[in-house]
């Protein structure tokens, strides 16, 4: 078959394209293994880790004899029957827990008549006005301005009251008892 | 002997398993070199076929005789021993590749040139040649994975197809169908390379 032959049929010349594309996949596939490489693996399997290795007995304690198996057997039922009694031994069954019972008074749930009273914290109340503090900040520069710690104003407990009602006067009062001393 | 006495007899036997095991041990080792002696040539390969690279396969034939001793209690179960052996170290070759993925594949015209046999040929048509396998690998890479892998396999000449559908857990019609798409494939690259130049 002659080169123009290869050219002008395109099914052939494709068939040889792939045959010469094999040639080198077959020639890759002749190479030789290097020198040495069987040594060099036999090497590293020696070498390996072992996955897992069983302890045996020494020879001179090999449990061959039949009494030495029937010691062994009965020191394993002796430690594990031990071992369960010790733990039946040790660990004390839980007791119930003690419910304190509160005595009931009357019955049923009421408050008494209690009302509770918020405890409200009002600022730093001045004992002087400020003015009269700047005057007498020259004249008198070792006293040193007295400020009264917190003061506590109980809260007053207002009554609910309808809209419409004089209780708005006498919310603002109540509302401002800081502001009433300081002037 | 009464039935307990049996029974007894028969629950505390401790077997005399020191010497069985080192035998067995031993015995072991000495089928799994038989194995390195017969088959690691062939191994590297096929590890080299796909990686390309002399440590990378003398790697893979490593770690899949590796496996082997580790799963040495299996080797009698094994009824083809060199079919499980390729397909041992097809996958771990396969795997290698896959993680290598991200670095650049290249096929160094040298590296092919110094490698493979040029009997009597000038430096120049070792240069040629050497570009030319290249060319053809850098086609190879382009397959499809199923298609590819095929290829690679049947290059073999050890490897019957029933042998490859083995190693590649398929049918022997599957490897057939594969390598003819795989062929024409080929074909299509290597031509539109060519009417591109």
């Amino acid at each position: 078959m002659s080169s123009t032959s290869h050219n002008s049929n395109p099914r052939i010349a494709s068939r040889l394209t792939a045959s010469s594309a094999e040639e080198t996949l077959q020639l890759i596939a002749r190479l030789p293994a290097p020198e040495g490489l069987e040594d060099r693996v036999k090497t590293g399997l020696k070498t390996a880790p072992r996955a897992g290795r069983i302890l045996h007995w020494p020879a001179s304690l090999r449990p061959t004899a039949s009494w030495v198996r029937g010691a062994a057997a009965a020191a394993v039922v002796f430690v594990v029957a031990g071992g369960g009694w010790g733990i039946y031994m040790r660990v004390q069954p839980t007791q119930p827990a003690r419910v304190l019972v509160m005595p009931h008074a009357g019955g049923g749930f009421s408050s008494a008549g209690a009302m509770r009273t918020p405890q409200t914290l009002n600022g730093p109340i001045l004992a002087q006005p400020l003015n009269t503090q700047m005057d007498a900040a020259e004249t008198a520069k070792a006293q040193p301005v007295q400020i009264t710690p917190l003061m506590k104003v109980p809260a007053k407990v207002v009554p609910m009251t309808r809209p419409g009602s004089n209780a708005v006067a006498g919310n603002k009062s109540s509302a401002q008892p800081a502001v009433s001393i300081a002037k | 002997m009464s039935t307990s006495q049996a029974i007894y007899a028969g629950w505390m036997e401790i077997p005399n398993s020191a010497e069985n095991d080192l035998a067995r041990t031993h015995a072991d080792e000495a089928a799994i070199a038989a194995l390195v002696t017969q088959y690691a040539g062939a191994l590297y390969r096929v590890a080299y076929s796909v990686l390309r690279n002399q440590s990378d396969a003398e790697d893979a034939v490593q770690e899949a005789f590796l496996r082997v001793l580790r799963h040495r209690d299996t080797l009698d179960e094994v009824r083809d021993q060199r079919v499980w052996l390729v397909r041992i170290v097809w996958n771990i070759v396969l795997d290698r590749k896959r993680r290598a993925k991200t670095r650049p594949e290249t096929d160094d015209v040298t590296e092919l040139a110094r490698v493979l046999p040029s009997g009597g040929l000038s430096a120049e048509q070792i240069a040629s040649a050497a570009q030319h396998h290249a060319h053809v690998l850098a086609c190879v890479e382009k397959l499809p994975s199923k298609e590819r892998e095929v290829l690679q396999l049947s290059a073999f000449e050890e490897l019957s197809s029933v042998e490859i559908a083995q190693v590649l857990g398929i049918t022997e019609s599957s490897v057939r169908s594969r390598l003819f798409r795989a062929r024409n494939l080929m074909a299509d690259l290597l031509n539109h390379a060519r009417a591109l130049k």
